[in-house]
C-alpha cells in the first residue's frame, strides 16, 4: 500500500519535474526511483513520457513555445540518462535507430532537433548529423550505422530537392532502409512523388506523431507486458 | 506636382513621413533578387555576395524588369555576423540556388557569451562592399526608387553567433546574461546601420525573425528582446521598419512601440485585425507569402491575394520574407499591375 503511493508520488514527480522544466527535480525523482526498487520503464513511460505528453499539448496550446520545449526536453534527459542504464528489457520489438539531419545549404534545424528529441524519447539509438549536411554524409552514415530509418529536414524550397538526391541514393545502395522527410515546403504529395516512407506535416502535427508514436510504443509495451502475465 | 505622376521614391518617402499617398506602394526591405534578373546579367548568385558591383546591379533589376518600387542589398543574413568574426559559407562550388550561410560560430557556450566588437567593427568584413553597392545603386537608380537595406535584429544576430537552441533556453535561464549580450549586439547594429545611411540608403529595415512568434513568446518578446529593439530604433536617422514573421498579431502593439516607423509582417498576420489594433495612421508592411504565392501560386491568386492585403488595409504591399528568386515574371508583373489599378 504505502508501497504503491510512493509510486504513484515519484511518477507525478517525475511527470512534473519534465513540465516544468526542472532538471534538478527529474534527477532527484529518478535516483529515488532506483532508491526504492521501482522498475524504470515504468517510471520512463508513465512518469517521463507523460509528462512530455502534456508537454506537447501546451505547445499546440501556445502556451509554450520552444524555448521551453527545449528546456523541458533537458529535463527528460537528465532523468532518461539516469533509469536508462537500468532499464530491463526496452526491447519493445519496435525498437530501431536513426540517422537524422538537415540537407545541405539548409540551417533551419529548430524543427529538426525537436523531432530528433522524440526519437530520443522513444528509446531509438540517434545519429544525428545537424544541419547543412553534405548530402553523400546520409548515405555514409546510414551505412556506416546500418539505421533503420533516415530522417531529413528542409525549410526551404531549394534546398528540399536536395532530399530526393538522397533518397535515390539510398534506395540504389540500400533498398530495405525506411526514410521520413519533414520541413514546412515539404507535403505528402512531395514524400509519395519522390518515394519516401513517411512524412509529417507541420510543427504541431510532426509533435502529434511523435506523440502517438510514444503512445503506440507505450500500447505495444503494454500488450507485452499483459502477454507475460 | 500632382499626386498621380508621384515617383515610387516620392510615393514611398511621403508614405514613411505620414503624408498622404494616391496608392499603397509596392516595395520590400528585405531581399528581393530574382533569378531573371541575375540571368538577364548572366551572373551567378554565389557570386553576387562578394562582388559590390555585381550585388547592385543585380539589385537593380527587380526594379528594371519589373518595375518593383525599392532596390535592396544585400541578399543574406551574414553580413554583421561576419564583421563579428564568424567564417561564412557562399556554396561558391554549387550551381543551386543555396544562400549564404554561418560556417563557424563565435561563441560555443554559456562561458563564451561575454564578447567584444573587434576594433574597426564597422569597416570588417562585406560592410563596406555593402555600402559600395548602396553608392552604385543610388547613382543607377536612385533617382526613381527608394534604396534600402536591412541589418538583424539583436536576438537573430545572437542565433547567428551562438547555437540557437542554447541562446533560446538561456533566455529563461539566464536573462541577464542574454540582456548582456544583446545589448552589446545593438550597439553593433547601430554601428553597421551608421554606415549604411553614411552610404545614402533612404530607409533600413531590422529584421528579428529568430523572434518570431511561432518560435518565441510574446512575453519573452516584451521583457527580453523589445528594449534592445527600442534602443536601436533610437538612434536610426533613416525611416525604419521592424519585421518579424510568424503569428504577430499579440504582438504587434509592442512591434509598434519600438519606435519603427513601420512595422513588417508576413501571411500569418491578420492584417485587419491588427489595423483595427494599431489606428488608421500605423504604418504597417505587409502581407503576401512570398514563396507559395508569389512564386508557386497562378497570376488569379496573386491578383486575389493583392487585393486581399489592400482590403485588409495595407499601408504598403510588401512581402512575409525575402522574396524568393525563381518568382515567374508573369506572377510579378500581375502584382505590380494589381497594385497599380487599386483604389481604396
Ligand atoms: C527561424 C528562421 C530562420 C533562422 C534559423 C535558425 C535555426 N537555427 O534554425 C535564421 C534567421 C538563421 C534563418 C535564415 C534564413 N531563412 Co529562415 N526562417 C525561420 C522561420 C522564421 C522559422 C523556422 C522555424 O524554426 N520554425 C519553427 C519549427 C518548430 O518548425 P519547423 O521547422 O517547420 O519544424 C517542424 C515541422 O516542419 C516538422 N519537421 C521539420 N523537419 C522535419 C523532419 C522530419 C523527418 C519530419 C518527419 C518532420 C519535420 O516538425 C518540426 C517540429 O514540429 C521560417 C518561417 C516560418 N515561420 O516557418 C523562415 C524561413 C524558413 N526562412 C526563409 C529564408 C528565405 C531564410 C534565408 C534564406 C534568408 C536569407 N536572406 O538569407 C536564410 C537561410 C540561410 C540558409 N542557407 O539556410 C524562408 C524560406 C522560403 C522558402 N523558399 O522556402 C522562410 C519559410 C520564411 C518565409 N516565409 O519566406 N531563418
Amino acid at each position: 500500500m504505502a508501497a504503491d503511493e510512493k509510486k504513484k508520488e515519484l511518477l507525478e514527480r517525475l511527470r512534473n519535474a519534465v513540465i516544468q522544466y526542472d532538471e534538478d527535480a527529474a534527477k532527484e525523482a529518478s535516483r529515488e526511483v532506483l532508491d526504492v526498487g521501482m522498475d524504470a520503464n515504468d517510471a520512463i513511460f508513465n512518469g517521463l513520457v507523460s509528462g512530455m505528453e502534456e508537454v506537447g499539448r501546451l505547445f499546440e496550446a501556445q502556451e509554450y513555445f520552444v524555448p521551453e520545449l527545449l528546456m523541458c526536453a533537458d529535463a527528460l534527459y537528465a532523468g532518461l540518462d539516469i533509469l536508462k542504464p537500468h532499464v530491463k528489457q526496452l526491447d519493445l520489438g519496435v525498437r530501431g535507430s536513426v540517422v537524422i539531419g538537415t540537407v545541405e545549404g539548409d540551417v533551419h534545424d529548430i524543427g529538426k532537433n525537436i523531432v530528433k528529441m522524440m526519437f530520443d524519447v522513444a528509446g531509438f539509438t540517434v545519429y544525428d548529423l545537424g544541419r547543412d549536411v553534405p548530402l553523400d554524409k546520409f548515405v555514409e552514415e546510414q551505412l556506416r550505422t546500418d539505421s533503420d530509418l533516415v530522417c531529413l529536414s528542409a525549410m526551404m524550397t531549394t534546398t528540399m530537392t536536395g532530399m530526393k538526391k538522397v533518397i535515390d541514393d539510398l534506395r540504389t545502395k540500400n533498398p530495405n532502409v525506411k526514410i521520413m522527410i519533414g520541413g514546412a515546403p515539404v507535403s505528402a504529395d512531395i514524400a509519395e512523388k519522390w518515394g519516401a516512407d513517411g512524412y509529417a506535416k507541420d510543427a504541431n502535427n510532426a509533435l502529434k506523431d511523435a506523440i502517438n508514436m510514444i503512445s503506440s510504443l507505450k500500447k505495444l509495451k503494454e500488450e507485452a507486458e499483459a502477454r507475460k502475465k | 506636382m500632382s499626386i498621380t505622376t508621384m515617383t515610387a521614391k516620392e510615393r514611398i518617402m511621403k508614405l514613411f513621413a505620414g503624408e498622404e499617398v494616391d496608392r499603397p506602394p509596392c516595395f520590400s526591405g528585405m531581399g528581393n533578387v530574382t533569378t531573371e534578373g541575375l540571368k538577364s546579367l548572366g551572373y551567378k548568385f554565389a557570386a553576387s555576395h562578394l562582388d559590390a558591383k555585381m550585388m547592385a546591379d543585380a539589385a537593380s533589376t527587380t526594379y528594371k524588369l519589373f518595375g518593383f518600387e525599392c532596390g535592396v542589398v544585400p541578399f543574406d543574413l551574414c553580413v554583421e555576423a561576419e564583421a563579428l568574426g564568424c567564417e561564412i559559407n557562399v556554396y561558391a562550388h554549387s550551381e543551386d540556388l543555396l544562400y549564404p550561410t554561418i560556417k563557424k560560430k563565435l561563441i560555443h557556450k554559456e562561458d563564451e557569451m561575454e564578447i567584444s566588437l573587434p576594433s574597426g567593427f564597422q569597416e570588417k568584413g562585406r560592410i563596406p562592399l555593402v555600402c559600395e553597392a548602396i553608392g552604385l545603386m543610388k547613382k543607377d537608380i536612385g533617382g526613381d526608387v527608394p534604396i534600402g537595406t536591412y541589418v538583424l535584429g539583436p536576438f537573430t544576430l545572437a542565433g547567428q553567433i551562438m547555437e540557437l537552441n542554447d541562446l533560446l533556453k538561456l533566455s529563461f535561464k539566464k536573462p541577464d546574461k542574454v540582456g548582456k549580450l544583446l545589448a552589446l549586439l545593438a550597439d553593433a547594429i547601430v554601428m553597421v546601420a551608421g554606415q549604411f545611411q553614411k552610404a545614402g540608403i533612404d530607409y533600413i529595415t531590422v529584421r528579428e525573425m529568430g523572434a518570431t512568434s511561432d518560435v518565441l513568446s510574446p512575453r519573452v518578446f516584451k521583457n527580453l528582446i523589445q528594449p534592445y529593439l527600442k534602443k536601436i530604433f533610437d538612434r536610426l536617422t533613416v525611416p525604419s521598419v521592424l519585421h518579424i514573421c510568424g503569428k504577430t498579431n499579440d504582438i504587434v502593439p509592442f512591434m509598434m512601440e519600438t519606435g519603427a516607423k513601420a512595422i513588417s509582417v508576413d501571411q500569418k498576420n491578420d492584417v485587419a485585425e491588427s489595423r483595427k489594433k494599431l489606428g488608421k495612421d500605423a504604418l504597417i508592411f505587409g502581407n503576401y507569402d512570398p514563396y507559395n504565392v508569389l512564386v508557386a501560386g497562378t497570376p488569379e491568386m496573386v491578383k486575389e491575394t493583392m487585393k486581399k492585403c489592400m482590403d485588409d488595409g495595407v499601408s504598403a504591399v510588401w512581402p512575409g520574407c525575402d522574396i524568393w528568386p525563381t518568382v515567374p515574371a508573369e506572377n510579378i508583373r500581375t502584382m505590380m499591375d494589381e497594385v497599380k489599378k487599386y483604389r481604396r
